[in-house]
Order: structure tokens, then sequence, then C-alpha cells
């Protein structure tokens, strides 16, 4: 009997369906004989008392998830995300450098630093990706820090405000599609696939509507791993194998019959309905992994 | 070489990556991630850079490689601090926006002010050890610095675990003892003329030996 501890935060419980999923791990646990204990950010001390740590909170290197796969990596325990790869994930500076070094197909990419930061520039990067362009920071998450920018004042405006926590930022050439797939990787196999939607009049799967706080989600679409295109999972599997060997979510675009990548996303997300609607067995293999 | 015409390049040598500032997401963090995505040795290196400026992974770090730390405990809770450690305890920020000081805290007021300071209203964990000396702060240029025995040798080690060539050390001083508490960044104007002298001498000591130098 394995001892795992799921590190959580306080907010992946204010979503009914977040919530639910939770507890399908945790019965998935108790049905393997584990021990499945949720873990907050005031008993993270606790982590030498496990055997594993599940991360669920958001990773970031700066935040707290981070201290805590890095303490249950150095204590020898098994830790999804393990450090490498919140420290890929989380960068996307890093995830695209590694996607040119290995030749991931992915969407074309530029990098930009603070110091060098010239309208010669902006007006090269119109001219080789067109307009408009996606800026994107490295610390993106959840469809956050990701804008789309037609011109040099708002490109300006929205480098500006990302510099401030980061000195290099990517940009990206726009590639509008009705939907982004995410596949699910555990261990360098594919756990589930769903289409994620991008809402009516929008360009990406959360949105924010103008002026509000209020994000929008376009709907989840999931369908049986077997089912889906040989090439997608292909593509996704080489995508991870680059980054480790842990629980990913990869965002993938089609386009003219080819996928090219997103981005590869540690800690994705996993709600009751969508992403385990017809791969209902993810639970038990995310924790099988945990404790083995 | 300049880091920003480092980041350009593919140059596939030895790196050896000079900045007073290596906090994650700024450019002393990609020139050494730069430098390992081309498959280059560096130092530091960018595992190290994060781990060096979260205060709970260097001080397990640390202690697993023998230099002499305090107790710790991460958390917000204010109940669990107290129940762990008497008063006077040292509080060190983990989030993602402080990267330089400290607070002390004599009494449970203090403590409250020093965890929601720290902490940005409980939003995040602080890093908590037991004061039991005095505070020393001091800079470590390459594993040297001008201080004791102990204090030197907390620094000589602190580089070879980390690698981290340019930082400010802060550590515990009990009696004749030291105890590693926690590293930052050193601000460019902290850096004076006898600092860049020891830079200067180890990096002619290492350009002999025919590596690439950025910062």
């Amino acid at each position: 009997m394995a001892k795992i501890a799921c590190f959580v935060e306080k907010y992946n419980f204010s979503d009914p369906r977040e919530e639910k999923a939770l507890q399908n791990f945790k019965q998935a646990a108790a049905r393997l004989g584990h021990e499945f204990d949720f873990m907050f950010r005031e008993n993270v001390s606790a982590i030498p008392q496990y055997d594993a740590v599940f991360i669920r909170a958001t990773t970031d290197p700066l935040f707290t998830a981070y201290v805590v796969s890095r303490t249950a990596s150095e204590l020898g325990l098994r830790v999804i995300d393990d450090p490498k790869s919140i420290r890929i994930c989380g960068n996307k500076i890093h995830q695209y450098s590694l996607f040119e070094k290995y030749g991931i197909p992915h969407i074309p990419t530029l990098f930009i630093n603070k110091e060098e930061f010239h309208h010669r520039q902006i007006l090269e990067i119109f001219r080789e990706f067109g307009k408009p362009v996606v800026i994107k920071a490295p610390y993106t998450s959840f469809s956050r820090y990701v804008e789309k920018v037609a011109c040099e004042t708002s490109f300006r405006e929205v480098a500006l405000r990302f510099f401030r926590k980061s000195d290099v930022l990517t940009v990206q050439k726009f590639m509008p599609t009705a939907f982004d797939w995410r596949v699910g990787v555990l261990n360098d196999e594919i756990l589930y696939v769903c289409k994620y939607m991008i809402p009516k009049g929008r360009w990406k799967h959360g949105a924010k509507l103008r002026g509000k706080p209020t994000v929008i989600w376009g709907r989840t679409f999931s369908m049986k791993r077997e089912n889906a295109p040989a090439k997608l999972k292909e593509v996704a599997l080489k995508a991870c194998q680059v980054i480790g060997h842990g629980l990913y979510g990869v965002d993938i675009k089609e386009a003219n019959g080819e996928y090219v990548v997103v981005e590869v996303n540690d800690n994705p997300s996993i709600y009751s309905g969508y992403e385990d609607l017809r791969n209902k067995d993810l639970y038990g293999k995310i924790i099988a992994y945990l404790a083995d | 070489m300049r880091p920003t015409t480092f980041l350009r390049s593919s140059i596939k040598d030895f790196i050896l990556n000079l900045n007073n500032d290596y906090r994650y997401l700024k450019t002393g963090y990609y020139v050494s991630m730069h430098a390992e995505v081309l498959g280059n040795r560096v130092i530091p290196s960018s595992e190290s850079i994060i781990d060096a400026n979260r205060t709970p992974i260097l001080l397990l770090k640390a202690s697993k490689a023998g230099i002499p730390t305090m107790p710790y405990l991460v958390t917000d809770s204010v109940k669990r601090i107290m129940s762990a450690f008497s008063f006077p305890v040292v509080v060190f920020a983990v989030n993602p926006f402080s990267y330089d000081g400290f607070r002390t805290a004599n009494n449970k007021s203090a403590l409250y002010r020093a965890v929601k300071s720290l902490g940005m209203n409980y939003k995040f964990t602080v890093c908590v050890q037991p004061l039991r000396g005095e505070i020393v702060s001091f800079k470590s240029i390459f594993g040297k610095c001008e201080q004791d025995q102990a204090l030197q040798e907390i620094s000589e080690k602190v580089y070879g675990v980390f690698g981290i060539p340019i930082c400010k050390l802060h550590a515990q001083r009990v009696g004749h003892a030291a105890f590693l508490c926690g590293l930052q960044p050193l601000k460019k104007e902290e850096v004076d003329s006898q600092d860049l002298k020891l830079i200067m001498e180890e990096i002619s000591q290492m350009s002999n030996l025919g590596e690439h130098l950025v910062g």
C-alpha cells in the first residue's frame, strides 16, 4: 500500500467538476488499496511521511507547488509534476527552445528580449508572421498572459506589460482554428483525447469578456483515445518525450491536415465529465503510476 | 560577451554566466537556460538558480550537502509556527515577488505581521527558522567572502553546491558556529571595486583555461 499526498489549494475545490475529479482520484486510490490524503500548504512539512506526491495546485517555479515538487524529488519520492517538467512547461521560452532543438512541429515562434526591443524588430516580426501576431508571456497558463496584437502600439503596450516580469517573451504566428486538440499523456502513453472548442467570436479556449473579469470557456468534447487520429497521438508523444515522462496535456492545432504543437502543459486540467468522459480509467492509471 | 549576444548565439562550449541578478525569468536565468539547451556545461545551472533562490529548497539541499542549517518550516499558519518554534524566529518569503531580505519576529504580533507581509496577505507560504544568534548578511563572490572561518566555510560550500558566482548570503552566527539561512541576488550598486577585482581574477584564471565567459 502506498501513501499518496495530493497537494491542493482551496481554489481546487471551488469548481464542482474539479472537486468531483479530486474525489474520483481518492476513490480510485482506495479501490487500488492506497491511501490518498489532500495536503494543503500549511502542512507541506508532512511530505516525508508519504511515498508519492500528486500536485493539483497550479505549478510554476515561483509557486509553493514547485517547493513541494522539489522537496519530494530531493527526498526520493515519486512526484507528479516533477521539478524538471514544471521548469520546462512553466517557461515557454525553455519549451520552444527544446522544440526547436529536437524538431518538434510547433507554431512558428520568435523570442524577443527586453534589452533589444525596438521599433524595427516589431516591423520585422509583422513582415515575417503577418498581422495579427500572438504575444505570449513565458509563464502563461489557463489562456492568461497570451494576447493578440495587430499594430505596433498594441504590440508595444502588451510587450512592455509582460516584460515587467520576464526579460524574454515569445511571439507567435496567429493560427485561428475552431478548436485545439488536448491530448493527455502519462509516462509516454496516451491517457485521454479531447477537443477544446474556441468560443464563438473568440480566438482562444478561455476568453475574457471585454471590460469584465469573467472568463468564458469553450466547450470540451471528449473522445475515446483509440478513436483519435494516429498522427495526432504521435506528435503529442514526441513533444512530451522532449520534456519528461510525467503527466502532460498537449495542446495541438490542426491546419491543412498537419498537426502543430501549441504547447505542452504540466498539471493539465482534469474535470469530471470533461477530460474523463470517454476515458474513465485515467484516475486509476495516474494512481497506479504514483504508487508504482 | 554580452548576455543578449549569447542568447542569439549557438556557441558550444563551457559557459560561465556572470550576473549580479540570477533571479528566475531575468536575463541571468535565460543565459544558463540557453546554454543548457545548446548542450553546454554552464555555471550556474538553471536548476541551481531556482533552487538557491527558494529558501526551503536552498536549506534542504544545503543540509544534505553537510552545510549547517537550522530546522525550518514552510507554512502560512502562525499557529503551526508557534507550536514548532519558540521566539525569536526569522521569516523568509516564498512568494513570486519578494526576493530580498527577511523579517525577524520576537513575539506573536510581530510574527503575524511578518507572515501577513511576506505571505502577501496569507496568499503564499513563508519559510521560518528559529533565531538563536545574530543574522549576518555578506557578499559571496565565487564562494569567497571577508568573514570569519565559519562563514567562509559556508560561503565556499554554498558555491560548491549551487555554483552561484555572485550573491548575498544570510547566515546565523551562534557562538563560534554559523548556520546558513538564505541567499539573495546582489544589487548592482552593492558590487564594489574590491569585488570586481576578485571577479576579474577568477575570470582571468578561467580564460587561461580557454572558457567562454558571458556577463
